[in-house]
């Protein structure tokens, strides 16, 4: 068995003061004071999707674990985009196959030092950089395409794109760590500025800096070190490009299929929510809501309590990690913001535009 | 230095010619060109050139762009089908008024960027609408 021990996180926010070492150093702070003992932590992961490109830094995973005081460790960071969940597969792996035992997951990305033309054109880096990327094409724009596409196939206007954000930020309204942590009306989402028609502000997930850990640990460790573990039932993967034309995301339906399972009890689900559309579309995927309107009961279930990218704040190669993080909090009773009683936590993660899927299960 | 002329060069029959693959496995035809289906992983495929005609899917305006497009700001983006087949996301180029779903587009070939600091200027394909009607 494979669990999660612990877990920590700061704020999403804007951190002109602090560099991504002071920034995991604050979250690493969180975790030893959550802890009653650390454990022997063998193998040290960082995911990030950008710090090389954004903080000019390679062997990132080096400086961050050296910062944090770890020597004779195994270190690794694993790039995937915005999709962080890749470390956690790797760490469950590593931890299952007994090369380690205890290993710890940084999230980190770090968004606030550029001005946002710059980030656009960073983040546009996920896009195909033989062709999309050299025509000065964003992934915005094909956020843009499916939502349109999306709207006119279901026949659908606009403002019902908008009951995503305003959920959002109700929930984040309750989460003391979320970047945007305020309510918001619907003529306020309805009248926000036009990114890229159809979407609006509000229709986009707000990058900014983050920083968490997740602790996954053997059964021996987790035994001995924690009172509260949670069992990382299973995770899953697919990678499949998205359907623009009739839009769908055949990676989440596929890692959905794979991951073949019936939860027990009551489930409480996150998903990665760069764009309303998205939620959208994995909401369609997961099969929790009817094709035409997945958003139409979107308070029968638990989703995204933190207030999810669109108002927690969308930390990059780190939202995984805050995903499993607040899941951990979540099942163990320690979720500071809008709470759940759920037994299980399915974690929904992706890159920026839904064409790498990870999908994990969580259980207390 | 923004652009690399060697990588331009590398990607000319992608940005310049619009060469696409065709399998003749599975029928497929994709764009950019590669020596293997993306479809169906076949080998068996060969390079085909589009006559750079096709319809119009969708098409978005976008008023975030990325630094080093802030002239072509707003940036107007289309999902184009390929007569051949393939599909495309690419600018459109003198776009004005309400463009249709279902018109017809044309390849032209027109400077993307430039790289002020060294003098170099990146060309590159965009498309243009030729009939503007939706039934082409």
């Amino acid at each position: 068995m494979v669990s999660i021990i612990g877990s920590s996180f700061i704020k999403v926010d804007r951190y002109y003061e602090l560099s991504e070492k002071d920034m995991v150093i604050e979250a690493f702070k969180q975790l030893i004071i959550k802890l009653k003992e650390l454990p022997p932590i063998d193998t040290i992961i960082v995911s990030s999707g950008y710090i090389d490109i954004i903080s000019k830094s390679l062997l990132s995973a080096l400086k961050l674990s050296e910062g944090l005081g770890f020597r004779n460790c195994n270190v690794m960071r694993i790039e995937n985009g915005d999709n962080g969940a890749a470390s956690l597969l790797t760490a469950y792996s590593l931890v299952k196959s007994q090369i380690s035992k205890a290993v710890m997951i940084i999230g980190v990305d770090k968004f606030a030092d550029y001005p946002s033309k710059y980030i656009n054109d960073v983040i546009a880096y996920n896009l195909d950089n033989e062709t999309e990327y050299q025509y000065g094409l964003t992934p915005h724009v094909y956020a843009a395409l499916m939502a349109k596409r999306y709207l006119k196939t279901r026949r659908l206007d606009y403002d019902y794109l908008a009951e995503w954000p305003l959920l959002m930020h109700e929930y984040a309204s309750e989460n003391p760590y979320a970047y945007l942590k305020f309510k918001v009306d619907r003529k306020t989402i309805m009248e926000s500025q036009v990114v890229a028609e159809p979407l609006r502000l509000f229709d986009i997930a707000a990058r900014a800096d983050g920083a968490s850990i997740v602790l996954v640990a053997s059964d021996d460790i987790a035994n001995k070190y924690s009172d509260a573990p949670v069992k990382i039932e299973k995770i899953v993967s697919s990678s499949h490009k998205v359907d623009i034309i009739s839009p769908s995301l055949p990676a989440v339906k596929e890692a959905f299929n794979k991951l073949n399972m019936k939860l027990n009890g009551n489930t409480l689900y996150d998903v990665h929510d760069s764009y309303s559309i998205l939620a959208a579309l994995e909401i369609e995927a997961l099969k929790l809501a009817n094709d035409s309107k997945p958003f139409e009961n979107i308070r029968a279930f638990e989703i995204n309590l933190s207030g999810g990218l669109k108002a927690r704040g969308y930390p990059g190669g780190a939202t995984a990690i805050y995903q499993l993080a607040e899941a951990y909090m979540q099942l163990t009773n320690t979720f500071p913001g809008r709470k759940s009683s759920a037994e299980n936590s399915l974690i929904l993660s992706a890159d920026d535009l839904g064409n790498s899927v990870y999908i994990t299960v969580l259980r207390r | 230095m923004k652009i690399s002329p060697s990588q331009n060069w590398r990607l000319k029959d992608s940005l310049y010619r619009l060469a696409l693959t065709k399998c003749k496995r599975c029928g497929n035809v994709s764009y950019p060109y590669k020596p293997i289906c993306n479809n169906c992983g076949s080998l068996d495929v060969e390079k085909i050139y589009s006559k750079g005609y096709g319809t119009l899917i969708e098409y978005t305006i976008s008023y975030q762009v990325r630094e080093g497009f802030e002239k072509q700001q707003p940036l107007v983006v289309g999902l184009i089908k390929l007569d051949e087949g393939a599909i495309i996301v690419a600018p459109i180029a003198d776009a004005d008024g309400d463009i249709k779903e279902g018109a017809r587009v044309e390849a032209v070939l027109r400077k993307i960027r430039s790289d002020s600091s060294n003098g170099l200027i990146q060309y590159g394909i965009k498309f243009k609408v030729i009939n503007n009607d939706s039934n082409g």
